[in-house]
């Protein structure tokens, strides 16, 4: 027996600076740990490093210019934040959009949940060391990006709805490419299911890291997949439907421990019911226009009516022209709807001119990631990867 | 509870808090004054309205209203899924409201957040600091009459001297 | 040796072609990636777009242990320190790609908060368009970085203080 084995062995706090380049933060995040050899006592979080006044260029640019701002919040599903501040501006300004745009909407919002859901469990595999995982889902991901290309003209900063619609109606036979990439979505989610779920490395570095609890979920704000691990029965496609939602059937995924792991098998289980909805909207498809009524004086005319009628040139004149644009109601507008993260909402003011007076954007992922400091207290250095990856943060989002 | 209901009873214990309550496009707004948030946002949540899902801030600076800065908390009801804005307004002057990080633990960096684009300070807060811009940042970005261009913070960095000859050539 | 055999197995050539062969064929990038061009550039790296091929195999994300500083995304002041630090600790020779609108110029946000070009700051060897741009963009880019390496000498890397 070595003598003096008994006495607890004093060491020095130190603290470590995780980011803001780092291979595993995804993004510019910073975190500031007090470690006590392997164990960390405190973590602070500093955010802000992507900071680009995203807010203040609302207040500059129009209605439509704001939406290829909003695609590059979250980078990651760029049609579900179009989606969202289309439906705002269209409820401040009392728009009725067509059945087919809302399909189509829905549509759009489910790929994009299917690639995020999909990058972010790679990202949480390769951060814990399965790489596979990884390039499984970006070849998934590359044919999504392949269907986005076909109906938007680009691969990630789509920019696909308006004020009042889309920007063009989906060409034909997209419904048979969209159908191949479903069927090829349930075989992927099935390999990395069978590389994950029973391996025992996964399961050791996942489960009980990072438990939440159902009060913690409530105050700190949390929605999205973070909330519905912890056993809250919150979804807003469910709750409060919007863009037709309520006439889709599909479950929602609940889990009740509230750890790394059930945020995992919540994301895998949204996947599939996500493709359930493409399906569905790809059958009842409705034919129609993806534009509001031009009279209203919120969209451009068709070009064959501004060449053609002096009425279609001077409504296209109003909508276009610095000094004229649309003349939306004063008052404002808050509507959340459910991105992959949680509940994204866009909140405008409007005084009656061409451009917003305020346009505020609800991040999910500042909320999520405000628990972690509560969340790394007491567990190891190498669990942080873990935690930050399923929280899903988006620096686009965060700092805006 | 429903929210109308709800509503009268704010009109009936704060009457003299209550400066308007208006409605847009479906929805409920309830104007009050900002030094009485916490007894309004606690009357709330104890009627069911647990989820606070947004707090932000506006300048009335052109738009005009009760004050310069309205305070806005966007609170949600997991219960009946309905949803209220309730405005807050503070004054140009003192600019400064209680923090209601007490009741829910989301508002900490909210309120950073709004204390570093706006200026708005809260009473009570634990960590007021600023979050977004970095620390030694000279003024609150979202305010009106701050210039959207900046005041030269991104152009005060170095320039990077490599001191080898392909630089000098450049 | 017969004189035959030695024609078919010797190649000469000068020092400076031999390393500059070397050095274009095994670029090391480090990826910056802030935003959206960072999606784009894990595209570049994975299977269907493969820079690997081109010898940018080694993804190193310390920057003692590359030569290729790849900025992908929007930087803003807060972040513009950290990338300044980052490019002084890279060894010569190095040098660097601005990858995307934002990089290059500042893109569409003209706002008080985003660097408007990183190369006001440090200096920039090829320059990507593009928001995001194309992973074949960034491929075009390293083999445009690659005929500029070839055309390089060895005085080129020598110090200007001090003689």
């Amino acid at each position: 027996m070595v003598q003096g084995a008994d006495k607890p062995m004093d060491t020095e706090r130190m603290v470590l600076n995780f980011g803001p380049q780092h291979p595993s933060t995804h993004g510019t995040l910073r975190i500031i740990m007090e470690l006590e050899g392997e164990t960390v006592i405190k973590g602070t979080p500093e955010i802000g490093y992507l900071h680009s006044g995203f807010e203040k260029l609302g207040e500059y640019l129009d209605y439509n210019q704001y939406i290829t701002i909003t695609d590059r919040m979250n980078y990651l599903s760029p049609l579900c934040n179009n989606v969202a501040y289309a439906l705002t501006a269209e409820k401040l300004m009392g728009l009725e959009v067509s059945k087919r745009t809302e399909y189509i909407r829905v549509l759009m919002c489910e790929l994009s949940r299917i690639a995020d859901h999909i990058l972010n469990v790679g990202m949480l595999a390769v951060d814990l060391g399965a790489l596979t995982a990884f390039l499984y889902g970006f070849r998934l991901r590359e044919d999504i990006y392949d269907l986005f290309e076909i109906a938007t003209g680009t691969r990630l900063t789509t920019s696909y709805t308006l004020v009042g619609g889309l920007m063009r109606d989906i060409p034909d036979k997209f419904d048979e490419a969209v159908i191949k990439v479903l069927d090829n979505v349930d075989v992927v989610a099935r390999d990395i299911e069978t590389l994950l779920n029973k391996n025992r490395i996964w399961q050791d570095r996942t489960k009980d890291i990072g438990i939440i609890s159902k009060e913690d979920a409530i105050s700190y704000g949390l929605s999205g997949p973070m909330a519905r691990a912890s056993g809250i029965d919150w979804d807003i496609r469910v709750q409060e439907p919007y863009s037709r939602y309520e006439e889709f059937d599909f479950d929602v995924a609940i889990a009740l421990n509230g750890d790394v792991f059930d945020r995992y098998l919540v994301r895998m289980e949204e996947m599939r019911q996500s493709v359930k909805i493409c399906r569905q909207a790809l059958d009842k498809m409705p034919a129609g226009d993806v534009m509001v009524d031009p009279d209203l004086g919120f969209s451009l005319p068709p070009k064959d009516e501004v060449y053609n009628s002096i009425e279609g040139l001077i409504y296209h004149f109003e909508i276009t022209m610095r000094n004229r644009g649309m003349t939306p109601p004063i008052g404002e507008a808050y509507v959340a709807t459910e991105s992959p993260n949680g509940e994204l909402g866009f909140y405008i003011v409007s005084d009656g001119g061409r451009v917003p007076y305020r346009v505020r954007t609800r991040p999910p992922s500042l909320m999520n990631y405000s628990i972690f400091p509560k969340l790394i207290e007491g567990h190891m250095l190498s669990d942080a990867p873990a935690i930050i990856g399923s929280t899903n943060v988006i620096a686009g989002e965060l700092d805006r | 509870m429903l929210l109308s209901k709800i509503i009268t009873k704010v009109h009936d214990k704060f009457p003299s808090v209550t400066l308007d309550t208006t409605q847009f496009a479906g929805e409920d707004i309830i104007h009050i004054q900002g030094s009485y948030n916490l007894d309004v946002l606690k009357l709330f949540r104890d009627n069911g309205f647990n989820f606070l899902a947004d707090i932000t801030a506006i300048d009335n600076l052109t738009l005009g209203g009760f004050e310069r800065f309205a305070v806005v908390y966007h609170l949600l009801s997991h219960e009946t899924a309905e949803r209220v804005t309730i405005k807050a307004y503070v004054p140009e002057d003192q600019p400064e409201l209680p923090s209601a990080e007490s009741l829910w633990k989301t508002a900490d960096w909210q309120e950073r957040e709004i204390y570093d684009l706006f200026g708005i300070s809260f009473k009570g807060h634990p960590n007021l600091i600023r979050i977004m811009n970095p620390d030694d940042f000279q003024g609150h970005p979202l305010r009106k009459d701050y210039p959207r261009l900046g005041r030269k913070e991104r152009d005060d960095f170095p320039v990077v001297k490599r001191g080898i000859n392909k630089e000098a050539a450049q | 040796m017969q004189p035959d055999d030695i024609k078919s197995n010797i190649l000469t050539t000068t020092l400076e072609s031999a390393v500059n062969w070397g050095r274009k064929h095994s670029l090391w990038p480090m990826p910056f990636g802030t935003a959206c061009c960072g999606i784009e550039f894990m595209a570049v790296l994975a299977a269907r777009t493969d820079i690997a091929r081109f010898g940018a195999e080694a993804i190193r994300f310390s920057p003692r242990q590359s030569d290729l500083l790849i900025v992908a995304g929007r930087i803003s002041i807060k972040m513009m320190p950290v990338l300044i630090r980052i490019y002084e600790q890279i060894p010569e020779p190095k040098w660097v790609i601005a990858m995307g609108a934002c990089a290059s110029t500042g893109g569409v946000f003209d706002t008080y908060s985003v660097i408007q070009g990183v190369d006001k700051f440090i200096p920039v060897d090829v320059y990507v368009p593009g928001c995001p741009p194309r992973p074949e963009g960034v491929v075009d880019s390293l083999i445009k970085l690659q005929k500029l390496v070839e055309t390089e000498k060895f005085s080129d890397y020598s110090t200007t203080r001090g003689k």
